[in-house]
C-alpha cells in the first residue's frame, strides 16, 4: 500500500534532476529491485515514483576521452552484446553472464545494480578492480552539474551509497585498460546464474614476467560493502606468482575478510572459499 | 486508495488503453485490470519465471515490471503467440515432446523458449538451459522442455527472428 | 442407379501400449488456456486473507477486529470466537482452523477476512490487534520428550473446570500429559539373537531434512454457499471424496450437499492430502459473508504454511553375515511431529516397509515417536517416508559391503529378493525384478570399473574427485489399503458417433492419469485418443475414489476403467454378433471398425453399429460401470500383511563430480532402472521418472526449508534453491516389464518411485569419491566442504526407554 502522490516520466536528465530537487522522491529504472522491495513492504515508494527510463543521457556505451561510458541506464543484456564492452571489459561480461535470469538481465540496469549497493551485488566487484567511477547528476544552484566518486568510496554500508538525496546516478565511467591489463571475476554458486553470491573475488592487475603490478583485488559478498582488499593486493602487487607465495596471497585474503553467518553460508566458510578460491585465480594467472 | 494512470500501449498486436495504480505490477495489470489470466503468478519476485511476457522483443518477468512503464511499448503475452505461426511450431513441439505436466510453467517458458530461439537459432542444448535458468519447474525436470525447444529451432529453417 | 460398392477393408493390428502418447490437455495449457483456480473469478466474489500468528507460542489475550470490520470494503472478519462448535482437524484432530487459547507455530491461523480486494482484505489484517503472552518455545523434538517440558497440547481447561472440546469420531482429541503425538513399533524375527549372529554390525544417525513440495501454482480455494445453503468448493484437493465427506463434519452439514470442483492443478505431489486450516476458513468466511470467497495464497506464505516433508533424526543399526547376508536392521526414529499432527506423522507406515522389506532382511525391529513441537508440521510428500528410509538403507549395504570386502552390487544382488517372495512384514512380491534392475542400472553406468578407479583415485593430486553410488527402492505400485476401500469406479458411455465418454473417480494432477486411462480404454474398443473425452473433476458427477497418493492411479483407476470397457466391449460385440450373425468369439475392436478377428476384415465401422444399436426396436445405448477394488489386505494391528496389489521396484546409479575446494557437488548422470509392470504411455512414464530423479537432485543436494527457533528463514525462492534448468544430470532411464499379473496391461505404478534412492546413491557417491561418509542432508557444498575437513556435524539420536 504506497502512498504515491505523482508520477512523472522526463525525457531529459536536467527534467529528471529538477525533480529530484523537491526531495522524496523514488526513481524507477529498471524495476527489477524496486517493485518486489515495494510490494514486500521492505521500502516505501516515496510521493513522487519519478520513472527514469526515457532520460537519453542515460543510455549508451561509448568511449569518451581514455574511458569507457556505461550509461546508468544500460542492462545486463545491453552490456552483454557492447561490441566495446567484449574487447575491453570481458570481466563485465562474465558478471552480467552469472546475473539472475535472461528476463532479468533484460531488464535490470547497471545504475540500478550499483544504488541497490548489495553487499554480493554481481557487477560491482569487477567494477571495483576496473577502477570505476560513477558519474552523478545534480540541479544544486538552478543548472545541471555532475561530479564523479570512484566507486570504491561510494559504498557506505549494505544498501547505503554517497548518492545525494537530490542526486541520480547517470553512468559509469571506466578508464580504458592497456594491452597487458588482465582482470578475472569469479561467482561461488552451484548454478550458473539465478543465485545471490555467497562469495565473489575480482582480480586484476597488468601482467608482466608472471607478477601482477598496479593490482586491485575485490571482494563480494564477505563484508558490508563489496570490497577493495588493500592487505591483498600489497601481498600480491609485484609478486612472482610461485606456489609458495600463493598460498601466502590466499592466506592474507582469508584473514582480511570478516564475513557474517547467514542463511546462505557460515563465515568460517565464506572464509575458506576465499582462501581457496584466490589461490586457484591466481594459479591461473599464474599459468597465464 | 494508489494513485492511478493512464497508460496507451500495444497488446498482441492492438492498440490500447488501460487506467492502472502507479505502485501495480505488470502481471497484476494484465491478470485483473485486462483480464488475461495466461500469464502466471509464481512468486512475485522474478525468481521463478511465469510471468514471462515479451516487452519490445524482450523476455521480462511482469511481476517485476511496473505497469506504468508499459506506457508506448509493446507487449506480448501467451495468449498473443496463439497467433504466431513460429509459436506454433513451438508449441507443438512442447506438446509432442512430452514438456508438459501439470503446465502451470508452461506459459513462462513457452514465452522464454520464443525469445531464446529468436535471438539463438538452433540454440543446442547447453544453450538452450542457460536460456531457460530463470524458469523453474516441479514437473518434468526439465529434459523434455529442452528437447522440445532444441526440435523447434532445429526444425525452423530460416531461424530468422520474427 | 446408384449402387454404392461395398469396400471390404482389412485394418492390421496396431497398439497404443508402450507409445509416446501426447497428454490430452497439454495444448491447451501450451496456449496458456488452461484455467487453474488462481484463474477462476466467481460473480460476487470476495478476496479471503488470514491473519498468522506472529508468536511461536503464546496465550492469545485478545483479539480486537473493531477496526478492521470498518474498513471500507470488508464484508466479514472472523475468529474462533464466530466460529459456533469448531470442529478438529487433520489426521489425530488436534488441530482447530482458527486458533482460540494458544498458537502452537508462526503458521497457525488467528483470524481472516473477506473483503472486496486482496489489497482491502490485506489492509484489514494489519488492522486486527491481537494480544499474546509468550511461552517457552520447543524447536527440538528431543528438548521436547523430556519430562517437564512445556506442553505444545495440556489438556484444555476452562475457568469452571469444564473442557471445552468435544471428541469427534473415534480418533483422540487434542489434550496430552506429555508431547508424543503418535508412537509406531514394529517387529519381525528377533534382533536381539540375530545381532548375535552376525559377523558385521554397524550403526549410524541420519538426520533427514526439512523441504517442501514448492509446486509452482500456490495453494488456493474458491468457496461458495448456493440460495439453499448447498455448499460448492473449487479445491485442489487430491481426495475429492474424503473432503466430501469431512467437510460435512467440520461444517456440520449433510454430505450429500457438498460438491467439489477440481480445476486444473499447479502441481500435487502429495501436498493437498490433508485438509488444511485454510480450506475451512474460506468456507466460514463464504458463510459469515453470504458471498462467495476466494482465498489464494502468496508465494512466501505458500513456503510458511504449507505442510513440509517430514524431518527424521534415526538411528540405524544392520548387521550382515561375512557370505554378505542381511541379518538385522533395528531402527529408531525421532520424528518431529511439528505442531498439530498431519500426515507426516504417518510416513513410519511407509518407512517400516523399507526397514522391514527392502532387500530380504529376516529381523527387523521399528520403533517411531512423534513428538510435538513448535515447529512447521509435515505432510505427505511424494515418497512419503520413503527418502528418509531409503537413505539410511542403502548408506549400510554400502557399510557393510566394504566391511566384510564384498564389491557394493554384489552384496545387493545377493540380498535382493526375487520373484514370488513375501517379505518379513508380509508383502507379496507376485511381480518382481529387483535383480535385473540392479545388473541394468549397474551394466548401463559402467559402475563396477568406475567404483573401482574412484577409489584409486581418492588419493590422486587435483581437486576433483568422481565419484558413483548405487541405490534402490521398494514402494507400493498397486495402492496401499489404508482406507476401507482402496478402489475407484469408472462409468463409461459412447454417443451416436462413438465417442467415449470416460468419467472416472481419479483426479488428474498433472502426471498424466487421464492420458494414461484414455490410452486403456481406447486400446481395449480399438478407437484413436481423439475418440475420447475424460470428466474426472466434479464430485456430483465422478464416481468414488479414494485419491491421488500411493502411486495408485494407473493401477487402480487403471483397472476400473478397463473393467468398464470390457463390459462396454462385451455388449458392443454381441450386438455386432447378432447384427452379422457370427459368434461374438470371432469378433473385434480395431481402427474404430468391428472386425472379424482373425483375418481383420472389416465388418462395420463403430460409429454406424452404435447407431444401429440406438435406433433399433429394443434401443441399446452402451452404458457401462465398473468399481476396482484391489486384491491387497488391510494390515493387522502389527502393520503386517499385504498392503498393496503390485510393488515397484527402482535401482538407480548417480555420478557425481566432487570439488574438494570448495565442496560443490555436481551430479553428472543418473542411470535408473525401474521395473514397472508395462510401459503404457512412454512419453508420460519417462516423464515422470525424469521429474521424480530431479526431485529427488533437489533433495540431495540443494533444498533445505531453514527452520530456526520455529521460524522459517528462507520462505523464497531466493533462498529455497530448486534445481534449475542448467543444473539437471544427462538421464538415461530403462524401463524392465515385469508384467504384474493384476496391473492393468501388467503395469505399475510409477509415481514416486524415481524420485526415492536419489539422495541414497548420491551419498554412496560422495563416500566413493572420498571415503567420507555423510549422514546428513542436504550436501551443500559448505555441508560437504566441512565433512571433508573433519567438521561435519556429530548427529545423535537419544533413545528412550524401550517403547513397546
Amino acid at each position: 500500500m504506497t502512498e504515491i502522490e505523482h508520477y512523472v516520466a522526463p525525457t531529459s536528465l536536467e527534467q529528471a534532476a529538477e525533480y529530484l530537487r523537491s526531495g522524496e522522491v523514488t526513481i524507477l529504472a529498471g524495476g527489477t529491485d524496486l517493485m518486489p522491495q515495494s510490494q514486500s513492504g521492505r521500502l516505501k515508494i516515496k510521493r513522487t515514483l519519478m520513472n527514469i527510463r526515457r532520460v537519453p543521457e542515460l543510455n549508451g556505451i561509448a568511449i569518451d576521452n581514455g574511458a569507457i561510458r556505461i550509461g546508468a541506464l544500460a542492462t545486463m543484456t545491453e552490456i552483454m552484446q557492447s561490441e566495446l564492452v567484449k574487447k575491453h571489459l570481458p570481466i563485465l561480461i562474465e558478471a552480467c553472464d552469472h546475473f539472475a535470469s535472461d528476463q532479468i538481465r533484460n531488464a535490470a540496469t547497471l545504475g540500478g545494480n550499483i544504488c541497490n549497493a548489495s553487499p554480493a551485488g554481481d557487477t560491482l566487484v569487477p567494477l571495483l578492480v576496473l577502477d570505476a567511477e560513477v558519474e552523478l547528476a545534480s540541479k544544486p544552484n538552478g543548472s545541471l552539474s555532475r561530479r564523479r566518486v570512484p566507486l570504491a568510496d561510494f559504498f557506505t554500508g549494505p544498501g547505503k551509497t554517497k548518492l545525494g538525496a537530490a542526486e541520480l546516478l547517470a553512468g559509469v565511467r571506466i578508464p580504458l585498460p592497456g594491452p597487458a591489463r588482465y582482470a578475472r571475476f569469479f561467482k561461488f554458486g552451484t548454478r550458473p546464474a539465478l543465485d545471490i553470491s555467497t562469495v565473489s573475488i575480482g582480480i586484476a592487475g597488468t601482467l608482466k614476467n608472471g607478477a601482477l603490478s598496479r593490482v586491485r583485488v575485490a571482494f563480494g559478498a564477505v563484508a558490508p560493502v563489496p570490497m577493495r582488499a588493500p592487505r591483498t593486493e600489497q601481498a600480491l602487487e609485484g609478486k612472482r606468482l610461485d606456489p609458495k607465495t600463493i598460498d601466502a596471497i590466499a592466506g592474507v585474503a582469508r584473514d582480511e575478510v570478516n564475513p557474517i553467518d547467514d542463511v546462505r553460508a557460515s563465515a568460517w566458510y565464506r572464509k575458506e572459499l576465499i582462501h581457496n578460491i584466490t589461490k586457484r585465480m591466481l594459479g591461473h594467472v599464474a599459468q597465464t | 486508495m494508489s494513485l492511478k494512470h493512464d497508460i496507451e500501449f500495444t497488446l498482441n498486436g492492438v492498440k490500447r488503453r488501460a487506467t492502472v495504480p502507479v505502485d501495480m505490477s505488470a502481471l497484476n495489470m494484465l491478470r485483473e485490470v485486462i483480464g488475461l489470466t495466461g500469464t502466471k503468478y509464481g512468486c512475485g519476485e522474478g525468481e521463478c519465471g511465469a510471468c514471462t511476457i515479451l516487452v519490445d522483443g524482450l523476455s521480462l518477468n511482469a511481476c517485476l515490471m511496473f505497469a506504468v512503464d508499459c506506457q508506448g511499448r509493446e507487449l506480448v503475452t501467451i495468449e498473443g503467440l496463439a497467433a504466431d505461426a513460429k509459436a506454433d511450431a513451438l508449441r507443438a513441439a512442447f506438446v509432442e515432446h512430452g514438456a508438459v505436466q501439470c503446465g502451470y510453467c508452461t506459459p513462462g517458458m513457452v514465452m522464454q523458449a520464443s525469445h531464446l530461439l529468436a535471438t539463438h537459432p538452433h540454440a543446442d542444448a547447453e544453450t538452450i538451459k542457460r536460456g531457460i535458468e530463470g524458469n523453474l519447474c516441479r514437473c518434468t525436470g526439465y529434459k523434455k522442455i529442452v528437447d522440445a525447444i532444441a526440435a523447434a529451432g532445429s526444425a525452423d529453417p530460416q531461424g530468422a527472428a520474427p | 442407379m446408384n449402387v454404392r460398392e461395398k469396400k471390404v477393408r482389412f485394418i492390421a493390428p496396431d497398439t497404443l501400449i508402450g507409445k509416446r502418447i501426447q497428454k490430452m490437455d497439454a495444448p491447451e495449457k501450451a496456449s496458456g488456456k488452461t484455467r487453474y483456480i488462481h484463474d477462476i473469478d466467481l460473480p460476487g466474489q470476495l478476496y479471503g486473507k488470514i491473519l498468522r500468528s506472529t508468536r511461536v507460542h503464546a496465550l492469545i489475550k485478545s483479539i480486537d477486529t473493531s477496526a478492521a470490520k470498518a474498513l471500507p470494503g470488508v464484508h466479514a472478519v472472523i475468529t474462533a470466537a464466530d466460529i459456533v462448535n469448531q470442529r478438529p482437524i487433520g489426521v489425530a484432530k488436534d488441530h482447530l482452523p482458527l486458533k482460540t487459547d494458544k498458537v502452537r507455530s508462526l503458521r497457525d491461523e488467528v483470524a481472516a477476512v473477506a473483503a472486496e480486494s486482496e489489497q482491502i482484505a490485506m489492509e484489514a489484517l494489519q488492522l486486527i490487534k491481537v494480544e499474546y503472552e509468550d511461552l517457552p518455545i520447543l524447536t527440538d523434538p528431543a528438548e521436547a520428550i523430556k519430562p517437564g517440558a512445556v506442553l505444545v497440547h495440556p489438556e484444555p481447561h476452562r475457568p469452571d473446570g469444564e473442557e471445552h472440546l468435544k471428541p469427534v469420531g473415534p480418533v483422540a482429541f487434542t489434550g496430552k500429559s506429555d508431547n508424543i503425538a503418535m508412537r509406531f513399533d514394529y517387529c519381525h524375527g528377533d534382533v536381539v539373537k540375530a545381532e548375535a549372529d552376525s559377523d558385521v554390525v554397524v550403526e549410524d544417525t541420519f538426520k533427514l531434512h526439512y523441504v517442501t513440495h514448492c509446486c509452482l501454482g500456490v495453494s488456493g480455494m474458491i468457496a461458495e454457499f448456493d440460495a439453499s445453503g448447498h455448499l460448492l468448493m473449487y479445491s485442489n484437493t487430491q481426495v475429492p471424496f474424503l473432503h466430501k465427506r469431512e467437510f460435512a463434519e467440520y461444517l456440520n452439514m449433510d454430505p450429500g450437499q457438498i460438491r467439489i470442483i477440481q480445476p486444473a492443478i499447479g502441481g500435487g505431489f502429495g501436498s493437498k492430502l490433508d485438509i488444511y486450516p485454510f480450506e475451512v476458513i474460506c468456507v466460514f468466511l463464504a458463510r459469515a459473508a453470504k458471498r462467495p470467497v476466494k482465498l489464494v495464497f502468496t508465494r512466501e506464505e505458500e513456503f510458511i504454511s504449507s505442510p513440509t516433508r517430514q524431518p527424521v533424526l534415526l538411528t540405524l543399526r544392520s548387521g550382515c553375515k561375512k557370505d554378505g547376508s542381511l541379518t538385522f536392521r533395528q531402527v529408531h526414529t525421532l520424528h518431529d511431529n511439528g505442531a498439530y499432527t498431519s500426515w507426516g506423522a504417518t510416513t513410519p507406515f511407509v518407512m517400516m516397509q523399507t526397514f522391514s522389506s527392502l532387500y530380504r532382511v529376516p529381523n527387523c525391529d521399528y520403533h517411531t515417536i512423534a513428538v510435538y513441537t513448535n515447529n512447521p508440521y509435515a505432510g505427505s510428500f511424494r515418497g512419503y517416508g520413503n527418502l528418509q528410509a531409503t537413505f539410511a538403507v542403502e548408506a549400510h549395504m554400502d557399510k557393510m559391503a566394504e566391511a566384510i570386502g564384498m564389491n557394493p552390487l554384489d552384496f545387493r544382488l545377493k540380498n535382493a529378493q526375487d520373484e514370488g517372495e513375501i517379505s518379513g512384514q508380509g508383502m507379496d512380491f507376485k511381480s518382481c525384478r529387483f535383480k535385473e534392475c540392479l545388473t541394468i542400472a549397474a551394466e548401463r553406468s559402467d559402475f563396477r570399473r568406475k567404483h573401482a578407479d574412484n577409489i584409486k583415485n581418492r588419493k590422486a593430486p587435483g581437486p576433483i574427485k568422481r565419484g558413483i553410488g548405487i541405490a534402490s527402492m521398494l514402494h507400493v505400485g498397486g495402492g496401499a489399503k489404508i482406507y476401507p476401500s482402496d478402489g475407484c469406479g469408472t462409468i463409461l458411455k459412447l454417443d451416436d458417433f462413438a465417442q467415449v465418454t470416460l468419467i472416472t473417480g481419479a483426479s488428474e494432477i498433472g502426471q498424466g492419469s487421464e492420458t494414461v486411462l484414455s490410452q486403456l480404454v481406447c486400446e481395449e474398443l480399438g478407437l484413436p485418443m481423439s475418440a475420447l473425452t475424460v470428466v474426472n473433476n466434479d464430485t456430483a458427477i465422478t464416481p468414488w475414489d479414494v485419491g491421488v497418493h500411493a502411486s495408485r492411479t494407473t493401477f487402480i483407476a487403471g483397472n476400473s476403467a478397463l473393467g468398464a470397457a470390457r463390459l462396454a466391449k462385451v455388449k458392443i460385440l454381441s450386438a455386432a454378433a447378432k447384427k452379422f450373425e457370427c459368434p461374438a468369439g470371432d469378433l473385434d475392436l480395431r481402427g474404430g471398425c468391428v472386425i472379424k478377428a482373425e483375418s481383420g476384415e472389416v465388418l462395420t465401422d463403430l460409429p454406424r453399429l452404435m447407431r444401429n444399436m440406438h435406433f433399433q426396436d429394443k434401443a441399446e445405448l452402451v452404458m457401462t460401470t465398473f468399481y476396482y477394488e484391489p486384491p491387497s489386505s488391510h494390515q493387522d494391528k502389527d502393520y503386517k500383511g499385504n498392503v498393496s496389489a503390485a510393488y515397484a521396484w527402482g535401482t538407480q546409479v548417480v555420478e557425481i563430480e566432487l570439488d574438494t575446494e570448495t565442496g560443490i557437488v555436481k551430479m553428472t548422470k543418473v542411470t535408473a532402472a525401474h521395473d514397472v509392470g508395462r510401459v503404457l504411455n512412454r512419453l508420460g512414464i519417462e516423464g515422470q521418472v525424469e521429474g521424480g530423479v530431479v526431485m529427488g537432485q533437489g533433495y540431495a543436494l540443494t533444498e533445505s526449508l531453514i527452520v530456526e527457533d520455529g521460524v522459517t528463514r528462507n520462505p523464497n525462492f531466493r533462498d529455497y534453491k530448486l534445481v534449475t534448468a542448467p543444473e539437471i544430470p544427462e538421464m538415461d532411464i530403462a524401463f524392465i516389464e515385469s508384467m504384474d499379473g493384476e496391473g492393468p496391461q501388467g503395469a505399475k505404478g510409477v509415481g514416486e518411485a524415481p524420485a526415492i534412492c536419489v539422495a541414497a546413491a548420491t551419498a554412496n557417491a560422495i563416500y566413493n569419491a572420498t571415503g567420507v561418509r555423510i549422514c546428513g542432508l542436504p550436501f551443500t557444498p559448505e555441508r560437504v566442504y566441512r565433512a571433508l575437513h573433519g567438521k561435519g556435524e556429530k548427529l545423535f539420536l537419544e533413545r528412550p526407554g524401550n517403547s513397546a
